[in-house]
């Protein structure tokens, strides 16, 4: 009979298998002819929605409004002057609050991609399927066609029947890997962002509610030296980086102008592509299936 | 904007660079905020926070450093003062607006009032208004709720009912909102149009988040930030000839070594040709005549079962 220590023993190794068997990663990744490294810049444009589904106070939808009427607008205009293409995640409800915003980063040829219906995924499947289908449906009525990438927590099945092609979500490495639901059942590419290379992990006071004894905004000279770091780690592993920016913390005039900084150094190293995250997904899926 | 009640307060779309203009052909607007509210929490001032030596060196030593500082480079500032402040500093209040500064209202005590009904809140409204006009001789037109220290979010707190109130009560302006970074239209009914304009606040700019936040603790003195945080902001809106706004506190910026820093931007902003320094209300005055109204658009947001509505 084996012991108690044992059992667990046993148990916590099964679980940690499990949960290994559920990644596929892709070990060396071969970029297209003359790219040494792919970055994504990614915009997770919800404005007020979360704040409003957090049932925050007025003066903080105020806040989440700047990234609709102001930043979403220099975002678009800063991509466009450096001739790269971004991937904006959106909740299908902005196109009842920013439509032109929308229409101008789709005609600038950004990506639209989903960001959930009202940024939270039912845990009812009807109401979940419900609410991608309606932000599939949204995002189409700008674009033309249905997206193909998520921001989100949503089921992998339901994803990928209905045609999606990546998740970008949590970062269990540097590199786009495949990634397993629970039951093992469906696989899909996930493009990887990590939590520091996240602007709302550095600017935004109380995100997700955190305490004020937990706030330490800072300044973009800060984050630019992180940032760049990470860019150097893996412009020489020839690796990938993906930037999540809100329009509301992002869109602030300083933050633009380092982010201007920051895309201009990237675009003196030869070999650096950044495309939308659909372009990244297309070629992994193709080159690494 | 599509417009959206309980979701925007505001168009849809700011004013670009090149629609932003100020009097004279000047490049960038400035606006300072000075606050001389001591409250530490929702509740507003408190005895206890008046008895804080924080406080009292604010009062004192930190009012007159700055005043000072704001005279050296001619830098003109609204100050934002709570009724029960206004009792305790009439005489600073009065040369303050005698030397062109402004004296806006913060509230009775700096309360977060969405815990008041909408009468007790016209009520200190009211108030607050009476005492601040007996002081200093002249109506405030600004009105301001600054976020304190102890407060959950660093926004500032009002009710569903602030702003139509201040409307009600002659206010031109609310000082301290967050959906834009120039003067923006506060709409309190998309059908009538009935709105207010708001000048712009950013936390990244308020020296109390920088300034041994959220107390006195091992490496909590992040000040150097804060001069990168105004430095760096003051280039991008600079260039792009918008507005450039700080909020300073008299106990965290009117001491030691952030005097310096604060003399140290002051320095550099002022070598800038066609800064415009004004108060808020001379702002507003001058953002009512180039952006009367808001430019709203109808609503098209629809509700779905199992959404939100």
């Amino acid at each position: 009979m084996t012991s108690a220590l044992e059992q667990d023993l046993l148990a916590l190794t099964r679980a940690g298998l499990k949960e290994e068997a559920r990644y596929r990663t892709i070990p060396r990744i071969r970029w297209p002819d003359g790219v040494r490294m792919a970055v994504n810049f990614t915009a997770d444009f919800d404005a007020m929605l979360l704040r409003r589904l957090m049932n925050e106070p007025p003066m903080q939808l105020a806040k989440g409004e700047f990234g609709g009427r102001v930043g979403i607008w220099r975002l678009i205009e800063l991509f466009d002057h450096h001739d790269i293409k971004a991937t904006i995640f959106t909740p299908g409800r902005i196109r009842e609050l920013y439509p032109d915003a929308l229409r101008a980063a789709h005609a600038s040829g950004h990506e639209i991609a989903d960001h959930m219906w009202e940024h939270w995924v039912p845990g009812d499947a009807v109401l979940e399927e419900d609410h991608l289908l309606k932000t599939a449906a949204a995002l189409a009525e700008i674009t033309g066609a249905r997206p193909v990438g998520t921001r989100s927590g949503h089921s992998l099945s339901l994803l990928k029947r209905e045609g999606f092609l990546y998740t970008s979500h949590d970062c269990a490495g540097h590199l786009p890997y495949y990634i397993r639901d629970a039951a093992g059942e469906t696989e899909m590419l996930n493009l990887p962002f990590h939590y520091a290379i996240d602007d709302a992990m550095f600017y935004s006071f109380s995100w997700l509610g955190s305490p004020n004894a937990a706030q330490r905004i800072t300044d973009t000279g800060r984050v630019m030296e992180l940032w760049w770091d990470a860019f150097l780690q893996q412009y020489h592993d020839g690796g990938y980086l993906n930037i999540c920016l809100h329009p509301f913390v992002s869109g602030r005039a300083q933050r633009i102008d380092m982010l201007d900084d920051l895309i201009t150094r990237m675009k003196r190293m030869p070999g650096v592509w950044m495309p939308r995250c659909a372009d990244v997904a297309r070629h992994c899926l193709a080159t690494h299936p | 904007m599509p417009w959206k009640d309980g979701y925007t307060i505001s168009d849809e779309k700011t004013r670009g660079d090149h629609q932003v203009t100020w009097p004279g052909g000047r490049r960038c607007c400035v606006s300072i905020t000075v606050d001389l509210s001591v409250a530490s929490g929702p509740e507003g001032i408190t005895a206890a926070d008046l008895a804080s030596p924080k406080a009292q060196f604010g009062l004192r030593d930190g009012l007159s450093h700055l005043k000072e500082t704001l005279d050296q480079f001619g830098l003109k500032a609204t100050f934002a003062v709570p009724a029960v402040m206004a009792k305790l500093q009439a005489h600073s209040l009065r040369i303050l607006t005698q030397e062109g500064h402004e004296i806006a209202a913060e509230g009775f005590r700096h309360e977060d009032v969405s815990r008041l009904t909408r009468e007790e809140e016209a009520e200190r409204i009211q108030l607050t208004t009476r005492v601040l006009s007996d002081i200093t001789g002249r109506r405030p037109s600004g009105w301001f709720s600054l976020p304190r220290h102890g407060d959950p979010y660093g926004v500032g707190t009002i009710s569903p009912d602030t702003m139509d109130l201040l409307i009600d009560a002659g206010y031109r302006y609310y000082g301290n909102g967050l959906a834009d970074d120039i003067p923006h239209h506060w709409v309190t009914d998309a059908a009538t149009g009935r709105s207010m304009l708001t000048m712009p606040y950013y936390y990244h700019y308020d020296d109390q988040w920088f300034s041994l936040f959220p107390a006195a603790g091992t490496g909590l003195e992040h000040t150097a930030s804060l001069f990168r945080n105004w430095s760096a902001e003051f280039k991008a809106q600079y260039r792009r000839g918008r507005h450039f706004h700080m909020t300073l506190h008299p106990y965290a910026s009117g001491f030691a070594h952030r005097l310096r820093l604060l003399q140290r931007f002051f320095q550099n902003m002022v070598s800038h040709e066609g800064i415009w320094n004004v108060t808020a209300e001379d702002v507003v005055s001058h953002w009512y005549e180039i952006d009367p109204s808001p430019q709203l658009s109808a609503c098209i947001w629809r509700n779905y079962p199992g959404s939100l509505s």
